[in-house]
Parts: structure tokens; C-alpha cells; sequence
């Protein structure tokens, strides 16, 4: 009996702490639905008389929001898969193999993470400038594919060393080679650390604003979010717009962590311990 | 930019590339601080677009840095006479900018269906604000203000300081902030809040505006450019600023110019287009064209004369107004003056100084600023020293490996296997993020500033010292400490509880797991924007609830150094605490069961269970977690810039990330950005040592 009393306590006070949780997201929609003007309003509610989805309807028919949606798809996927791929080889590398210079790869990969970011957009663009890569997909892509690496590297040497040795050693008694057992044994069995990895690498570029804005100079060009800041001027924002291109661009990522939250769980692992 | 001017400026370019079918215009827009900052940087990687449009106070930072070009000898002098003189942008003898229009003055805007003649003096402005500022409903709480604009900004605060006689700029660029009608003008805004209760108490652009343009305010104080967004939604009257009764002078309102200016970088052909673009630009027939579709007050002589303006009466009138105000200083020193009174100003306005001493330590401040950014610390004995010191570490570097070579060359083939899946990574980690850490090093050693910024050199450990011997070091770091030491203890507590909870047996787990989860996948600059919305003091949902829920009278979030910075917090710890739980979420799940039933057989509380078992199996998960945690946290700029607007109340929110961000591009400060997050970097990397050997975690590595 008692059992069931704390957990109908624990429920509940679940259920509250979720809606307060939320109650910032739903803020957000609330605003996307209201006109521009009743940005401020002393209402809580979110759905009111005055409510309706013209902002969604002119965001998508009288902006260039879908070019700068398919722009931020391309990035991001590109990103992603770059992330993935180096980040499971690399991360590899640094788990089942004792070479010269590999402590000072993975303290200097944690190293990465304590440099404010913001000095480093300086030496960035004089780098891309050198390079001709200003206003290219290809600049902005390996920027975000470095900047999310050393923590993906992390995780993904953490979910390794979780894997016996044994395993592959089985394969390369059976003929594989080096890399085939990496390909056809760990990586198998690495999926929640993988997905993980690709998760963050997404996470980097579809949202990233700071370096989107010094490197891409044409409309053409832009991704989502700096898209979105077009909408807010500093001297006029248009508040109903920029809500619902907040809700828009949220989603994917909420499907993602929604979808894979199952993995979250079980692939997050920040460098745990072997053994 | 406002929308409506970049849809009228891209109409008139599609119509210069229909006569011109060779040329493309490519136009890309950022905000007036970013535009700063980015062709900052674009003007040192040695590109940027050739024609920049800008506000005229640009003119003296961009000149002294020698990233535009002057007009002087691409334009005949007769191109210059076609304009009204303060249209043309002169600093130290040259001519830098040419502007399309004048004004973005403030006036006096008001509502016709609630004002019939708008006041004339400060006492009738009390007046009418006293009648109009009302409580409709009857609830205790107003609903219609007399008055509203974003007094808090030194922009829209200065044409007061002329109402009370004194200017808060010297015609050198040096600041007078230190004067009777400072003090007057700072008293004189904070009795029409507290005295007078004719304006909000927090009152931000967006509030004013939205107050002004739902019929909720009578009058606002805003300028020119807000025409086009009011047109539609109300009918509004403009007037002069209403005359300081006490003094018999009227407030004067600063005039500027937007206009164009040439990149130092545009040479050959490329220029000779550009030049062609902005004769066009700045055309009459353009400005004619702004005039119809936008009500900008044109700065071509020609244009002024055309029938059109002439019959304009909303034009007329602003004519009148912008002759009570003064030009736009185009000093880059106006930076550090803004800078100086914004805080001082905001500290009278929270109450905690006085307009006097306010006044005094803002002309202190200023000096102070104007003097460190005009610095140019010559290369001595100490930065030879350095450089010799620097080129040594990279020969020893080099002869090192000659020397080891073989060594190394033998342990590269005996696991070229683990060699080959590293390099691709390692290079793309080098080139991003190595290289510039390089870079930041160099130039913290360097005298790279406002001043020197084409030019600048190697002088040694400068910065660092001065970052060191600065008592305001001290406090922001112990600001920091205490943001990153309550935020991270919030985020491993409360993630590790939540997920204590949700891995029990429980009904509906997974949809209260992926719920929780929602703060972190958010794009954090959404919901630093929203929080910031939401911490409003009259109209946040925040104060809203605390009042309808526990009837608690509203805090003043955004303008009370505590209270933001607390904000900031909130904000964070509602972004960072899924991570955590996650972590903790995965470390639980690895646990047996048995060893919590083998417990519950020796007859273990549930609290003993937590401590005896829980907590020691999720350690090794959650110690990576919470040092990274940590750094992220060390480092996050993006809540307390948004959340707080850069450091508001006077610069009382800012942790050292924040701060190194507005040294180096509000007040480009750039070696001294550059030492101090060099040493940021060393602070975490001492922290990161001794937490990983505390907790006996050196193995990780």
C-alpha cells in the first residue's frame, strides 16, 4: 500500500516538474500563434482570440525559409557524416592502441573544449580567407566538423573501451583483417555510441549561428538560424516570425532526441572507465 | 536594418542590374553590432563585401583601422556638394561616407486617438503622462502608460543631457559627462519612473514599441525609422521632444546619417563599378524613391527641392525637429563614452548611486576606457626578448624531432594501423582549432588593438599583467566561480534525482524521460531569447505566475544586478540538467539488481541504498560528465550575453567569457581579449588537473 502511495507521490510530482519544464518550449509556440504586437500581453494563455498560424503560413510561402532549410539539411548531413566517420575511426584508434603521443592526443582533444570559442572566430576567418573558403559550404563544414570532434572522439573511445578485446581478437583468429574486424565486429555493436556521435555532430551545425554568420555572406547561402536572426532586427523584430521559425527549426532536433532517446541512455558514455 | 528597408533598398538594385545586365549586386545583411564586428574580421582576412552600409558613427572606428577607403580621390568634389553637409562623413580632414538619407533622430510620437496636441514642456509631458497613465479594469495593475521608450539606452537618453544645457561630448571627442545637467538628466528619467510613474519600470525596445503600437502607451519616444512599423496600426502625430521646463531649452536629440562607404580592399574594375553603384545609390532618384516607400528624409539637395518632399508635411515637420538636434559624433572614443555612462546610468536607474557620484565615476570610466583603447604599447626590450624566446621553442621544437625521428618513425610503422584512423581527425582538429590557438597566443603577446590594427607587434607579457594586476579580474572571476559552481552543482543534483526517479518502475517512464529531455534539444540561443522574454518585469510570464500563484509583487529581473544574474542562472540550469541526466540515467541502468536486493535483505534504508550503492556505481559515469560539464559551463557565453543583453545592469552579469567577448569587439581590445582567455584556458586546465587526480581519475586519460 504504502509502495503505491510514494509512487503515486513520485508521479505527480513528476508531472509537475515536466510541465514546468516545458512551460519555456510552449512559451514559444504561444508566440508564433499571436500577431506581432501581442508579443506583450499580460495573458498565460496560449491559445487566444486573436491566435492563428498566419505566421507559419507567411514563413513558409513569403520567406526564403525553405532554401535556408534545405541549406542547413545539406550542411548538417554532410557534417554529420563527416563527424561519424573520423570520430569512430579515430576514437578507435585512441581505445585499442598504446602509441607514442596517444595521452597527449586525448588530454589535448579535452584541452580543446576550455578555449573560449568566441577568440578563436578571428584566427578562423583569417584561415578561411587564406584558404578561399569564405561563403563556401566547404568552410563552414570543416569548422563544424572540427569544433564537435574532440567530444565525439570522447565518447566514442568511452563506448569502446566498454567492448571486450576479446571480441575482435576472435574475429582476426577467423582471417579478418585489422580493419574488417573493426568494420564488421565493433561498429556492429557500437550503434548507441554511433548514433550518439552523430546526434551531437548535428546538433553543431543545425543550430550553430556564431560562425554561420562570418562565413556565409550571401542570402543565397544562408542556413537556418541565420535566417531566422534576419527576422530580428534590432530595432524591429518581427516577434511572430521569428517564434515560428524557432518552432520550425526545433523540430527536427526534437524528433532526433525523441526518437533516439532509447540510445541516449545507453551511448552516452563520457569517457567511462575501462573495465 | 529594418525589413521594409531592405525590401526598398533590393528594388532599387534590381532595377540598377536590369540598366547594368554585366553586374550582380549580392546584398547581405547583419545588425549594426555584428556588421562592426564581422567586417572586423573579414577587413583582416582581407575580403568583405566592397559597399558597406552603415550608421555614421562606424566612420571612425572603420578609418582609424584603415579597413574603408577615403572618397576623397574617387569622387570629383562637385559629387559632395550635391548633398546637405551633414550627409557627407568628414573625420580628420577626409571624407569617409556618403549617406542616403538624414536623421534617425528621436522625436515624440503620439497616439491621435488618445493626444490631441502633443505636450510642449516636461512639465505638460508630467502632466498629460499623470492623466493617461491609467488602470483600465480597476485590477491594481496600469494598463495604459502616458509615456514609454527605451530610456534605459544611452542613445535614447543623451538629447535630455542637451535639454539641461551641457553636450556629453567635447567637440575633441573627449567626454563631458561630468556636468550639472548629466546629474539633472539622470534625476530628471528616474522621477518620471519612480516620482512621476508616467513610464514602465522595465521598459526594453521591443516592450516600448509593441505598448505603442497596440494603443497601450499615449506617447513614445522613438525615431524616424519606426514610421513605416506604426503607419499601419496607428494613427500617430510626430513633435520635437518637449522642452525641459526648467531650464527653457528643448532636449537635442542626435542626427546622423546612413550611408555608404568604399572597402579598402575594392581596387581595379571592381571599384570603378562600386563607385558607379554608389553614385546610383545615393542618387536623387533613389532617395525620391525611399521617399515614397519609406518617409526617409533625403540628404540630396535635389531631392529635397522636388515637389514631392516639398508637399510632404509628415517631412516638414521633421525637418523642424532635426533642426533641435546635433550631429552624430563619428569618433571611435564614442564607444567608450556609451559605454561608460550605460553603466553608470543603469546603477542610478536600480538605485544603487546617486545621480552625482554617477556622474562623476561615468566621465572617471570614460577617460579610463578611451585611454586604454587609444594605447599603443610600443615594443620594448621585453617583446624582442619574446620573439627571440618564441623563434628558440620552435627550433628546439624542430631539432627535438630530428634528433627523435627514428624513435618516432619506428613507432609509426609498428601501429601505422592506429596512426592512418587518427590522421584524418587530427588534421582537421589541427587546422580548426589548433591553429588558431596558436594564433590567439601570438596576439595575446602583441599590442593588436583599435590602433594597430594593421600593424601591430609583439611586446610580451603586457596583458597578461594588466589582466592580473586588475581588480576587476578578481570580481569577475569569483562571479564565474560562483556561476559555474551553482549551475553544475544544480545540474548533477537535480539530474541525478530526476533520473533516481524516473528509473524506478513507474508508469508513463519513457514519455517523462524524453520530455525532460526537451530543455536540451532546444537550440540555445531560442531559448535564451525566450527566457529573457519571459523574466520581463511587467509582461513575462515569470512575474505573472509568481503573482497569480503566490501573489508575490513582480521582481524587477532584468534591472537589478542580483536579480539578473540570478536569471542567467535559472535560464542555464534549465538547459544543462537533461545532460546530466541522461549520464546519470545510462550509469543507473548499469548497476545489478542484486545488489540492491542483497542490501534490502540486511535490512538498508532507501537513503542508505542512495549512498551506499547508487551514488558510488554512477561516480566513474558522472565525473567525466561533471568536468566537462563544468568547462562547458566555464565557458558558455550565449545565456548570459542573450539573457542579460550584454552585461546588463552595467556590466554587473558578465562572467570572464563574456567579458573577453565585449573586450575585444565592443572596445577591440583584441591582445588584451587574447590574454585573458589564454588564461581562462589555463584556469580550467589546472582545474581539470587537480579534479581528475582528486577523484583518482587519471586512468580516463
Amino acid at each position: 500500500m504504502s509502495k503505491k502511495i510514494e509512487t503515486l507521490f513520485i508521479f505527480s510530482f513528476l508531472v509537475l516538474f515536466t510541465l514546468a519544464t516545458l512551460y519555456p518550449a510552449l512559451n514559444i509556440i504561444g508566440i508564433s500563434l499571436r500577431t506581432d504586437d501581442a508579443f506583450q500581453s499580460r495573458s498565460l494563455a496560449l491559445w487566444t482570440s486573436e491566435s492563428s498560424f498566419r505566421s507559419y503560413v507567411t514563413l513558409f510561402l513569403k520567406t526564403d525559409f525553405l532554401t535556408w532549410m534545405k541549406n542547413s539539411f545539406l550542411v548538417s548531413f554532410v557534417v554529420t557524416l563527416t563527424g561519424v566517420v573520423l570520430a569512430s575511426t579515430s576514437g578507435y584508434a585512441l581505445s585499442r592502441f598504446n602509441f607514442m603521443g596517444r595521452r597527449a592526443v586525448l588530454s589535448s582533444l579535452l584541452m580543446t573544449q576550455m578555449f573560449p570559442a568566441t577568440m578563436l572566430l578571428l584566427p578562423f576567418f583569417i584561415l578561411l580567407a587564406k584558404l578561399k573558403l569564405i561563403n563556401s559550404y566547404l568552410g563552414l563544414i570543416i569548422i563544424y566538423s572540427s569544433t564537435a570532434l574532440p567530444f565525439c572522439i570522447w565518447q566514442m573511445k568511452g563506448y569502446y573501451d566498454t567492448i571486450p578485446d576479446a571480441l575482435e581478437e576472435a574475429a582476426r583468429i577467423d582471417g579478418c583483417s585489422r580493419f574488417s574486424a573493426f568494420t564488421k565486429v565493433i561498429l556492429p555493436v557500437s550503434a548507441p555510441a554511433l548514433v550518439i556521435t552523430a546526434l551531437f555532430s548535428f546538433m553543431a551545425s543545425w543550430s550553430e549561428y556564431v560562425v554561420a554568420a562570418i562565413v556565409l555572406q550571401d542570402p543565397g547561402l544562408y542556413t537556418l538560424p541565420l535566417g531566422l536572426k534576419s527576422f530580428q532586427a534590432s530595432l524591429s523584430t518581427q516577434w511572430g516570425l521569428y517564434a515560428a521559425g524557432a518552432v520550425v527549426v526545433s523540430i527536427p532536433v526534437m524528433i532526433l532526441f525523441i526518437s533516439l532517446s532509447r540510445f541516449l541512455v545507453s551511448g552516452l558514455t563520457v569517457g567511462s572507465v575501462k573495465g | 536594418m529594418l525589413y521594409e528597408n531592405r525590401k526598398a533598398l533590393r528594388e532599387v538594385c534590381d532595377k540598377y542590374e536590369e540598366s547594368h545586365p554585366d553586374i550582380k549586386i549580392e546584398l547581405t545583411y547583419r545588425e549594426t553590432e555584428e556588421l562592426r564586428s564581422n567586417f572586423q574580421s573579414s577587413a583582416i582576412g582581407g575580403s568583405g563585401p566592397d559597399l558597406i552600409y552603415g550608421p555614421s558613427d562606424q566612420v571612425g572606428p572603420f578609418a582609424v583601422m584603415g579597413i574603408i577607403q577615403s572618397l576623397d580621390e574617387l569622387f570629383p568634389s562637385s559629387f559632395f556638394d550635391q548633398f546637405l553637409s551633414n550627409a557627407v562623413v568628414r573625420f580628420q580632414e577626409k571624407t569617409w561616407m556618403v549617406g542616403d538619407g538624414v536623421g534617425n533622430h528621436l522625436m515624440l510620437m503620439f497616439n491621435k486617438e488618445l493626444i490631441s496636441t502633443p505636450p510642449e514642456s516636461t512639465d505638460e509631458l508630467i502632466q498629460m503622462g499623470k492623466s493617461l497613465t491609467k488602470d483600465l479594469n480597476g485590477d491594481g495593475i496600469i494598463d495604459q502608460y502616458g509615456l514609454v521608450w527605451n530610456f534605459t539606452e544611452p542613445f535614447f537618453y543623451v538629447p535630455w543631457i542637451g535639454g539641461f544645457g551641457d553636450w556629453f561630448i567635447n567637440d575633441d571627442g573627449s567626454p563631458n559627462l561630468n556636468t550639472k545637467s548629466n546629474e539633472n538628466a539622470f534625476a530628471f528619467i528616474k522621477s518620471l519612473r519612480d516620482e512621476h510613474r508616467i513610464i514602465p519600470k522595465e521598459c526594453d525596445y521591443e516592450t516600448a514599441n509593441a505598448l505603442f503600437k497596440t494603443g497601450r502607451a499615449a506617447m513614445i519616444i522613438n525615431g524616424d525609422w519606426s514610421w513605416g512599423d506604426y503607419r499601419d496600426k496607428v494613427d500617430f502625430g510626430i513633435a520635437a521632444l518637449p522642452m525641459v521646463s526648467s531650464t527653457g531649452d528643448f532636449p537635442t536629440p542626435l542626427v546622423s546619417t546612413k550611408g555608404y562607404s568604399i572597402n579598402v580592399h575594392t581596387t581595379g574594375e571592381q571599384l570603378s563599378h562600386t563607385i558607379d553603384l554608389m553614385t546610383y545609390l545615393t542618387s536623387p532618384e533613389v532617395q525620391l524613391h525611399y521617399v515614397r516607400r519609406l518617409n526617409v528624409q533625403p540628404s540630396s539637395l535635389a531631392a529635397l527641392a522636388h515637389p514631392n518632399v516639398q508637399s510632404n508635411s509628415l517631412l516638414n515637420q521633421n525637418a523642424d525637429i532635426i533642426k533641435k538636434g546635433r550631429p552624430m559624433p563619428v569618433v571611435p572614443e564614442l564607444r567608450a563614452i556609451w559605454d561608460a555612462l550605460r553603466g553608470e546610468y543603469q546603477s542610478v536607474l536600480a538605485g544603487t548611486k546617486d545621480p552625482h557620484a554617477a556622474a562623476v565615476e561615468s566621465q572617471r570610466k570614460a577617460i579610463d576606457q578611451i585611454k586604454t583603447m587609444n594605447v599603443v604599447i610600443e615594443p620594448g626590450v621585453q617583446g624582442k626578448f619574446i620573439k627571440g624566446l618564441l623563434f628558440l621553442f620552435i627550433a628546439a621544437l624542430g631539432i627535438v624531432f630530428w634528433i627523435k625521428k627514428k624513435i618516432y618513425l619506428r613507432s609509426f610503422q609498428e601501429n601505422k594501423f592506429a596512426y592512418l584512423m587518427l590522421l584524418p581527425a587530427f588534421l582537421g582538429i589541427m587546422s580548426v582549432i589548433i591553429f588558431p590557438f596558436g594564433y590567439n597566443l601570438i596576439i595575446s603577446l602583441s599590442n593588436f588593438s583599435l590602433r594597430t590594427f594593421k600593424h601591430w607587434e609583439i611586446i610580451g607579457f603586457h596583458h597578461f599583467a594588466s589582466v592580473l594586476t586588475d581588480g576587476g579580474f578578481y570580481s569577475l572571476f569569483g562571479k564565474t566561480i560562483i556561476w559555474t559552481v551553482v549551475n553544475v552543482s544544480f545540474h548533477v543534483s537535480l539530474g541525478v534525482f530526476l533520473a533516481v526517479l524516473i528509473n524506478r518502475t513507474l508508469p508513463a517512464k519513457r514519455t517523462f524521460r524524453t520530455l525532460l529531455i526537451i530543455p536540451w534539444a532546444l537550440p540555445q540561443y531560442i531559448a535564451a531569447l525566450t527566457w529573457r522574454g519571459m523574466f520581463n518585469q511587467e509582461y513575462g510570464s515569470i512575474n505573472l505566475i509568481l503573482n497569480q500563484l503566490l501573489n508575490m509583487s513582480p521582481i524587477q529581473w532584468l534591472s537589478q544586478p542580483v536579480e539578473a544574474f540570478s536569471a542567467c542562472i535559472i535560464t542555464n540550469i534549465w538547459l544543462g540538467f537533461p545532460f546530466m541526466m541522461v549520464v546519470a540515467l545510462g550509469g543507473l541502468q548499469s548497476i545489478p539488481k542484486e545488489m540492491y536486493e542483497a542490501s534490502q535483505v540486511d535490512g538498508a534504508s532507501r537513503w542508505q541504498q542512495f549512498w551506499n550503492i547508487t551514488l558510488p556505481m554512477i561516480k566513474p559515469v558522472m565525473i567525466p560528465a561533471v568536468i566537462l560539464g563544468t568547462i562547458w559551463t566555464f565557458n558558455n557565453i550565449n545565456v548570459v550575453w542573450l539573457v542579460s543583453n550584454g552585461g546588463e545592469p552595467s556590466d554587473l552579469t558578465h562572467i570572464l567569457v563574456s567579458y573577453v567577448y565585449k573586450a575585444a569587439f565592443n572596445l577591440y581590445r583584441y591582445g588584451y581579449a587574447a590574454a585573458l582567455s589564454m588564461i581562462i584556458f589555463l584556469i580550467l586546465s589546472m582545474f581539470t588537473v587537480v579534479f581528475m587526480r582528486r577523484s583518482k581519475l587519471d586512468t580516463v586519460v
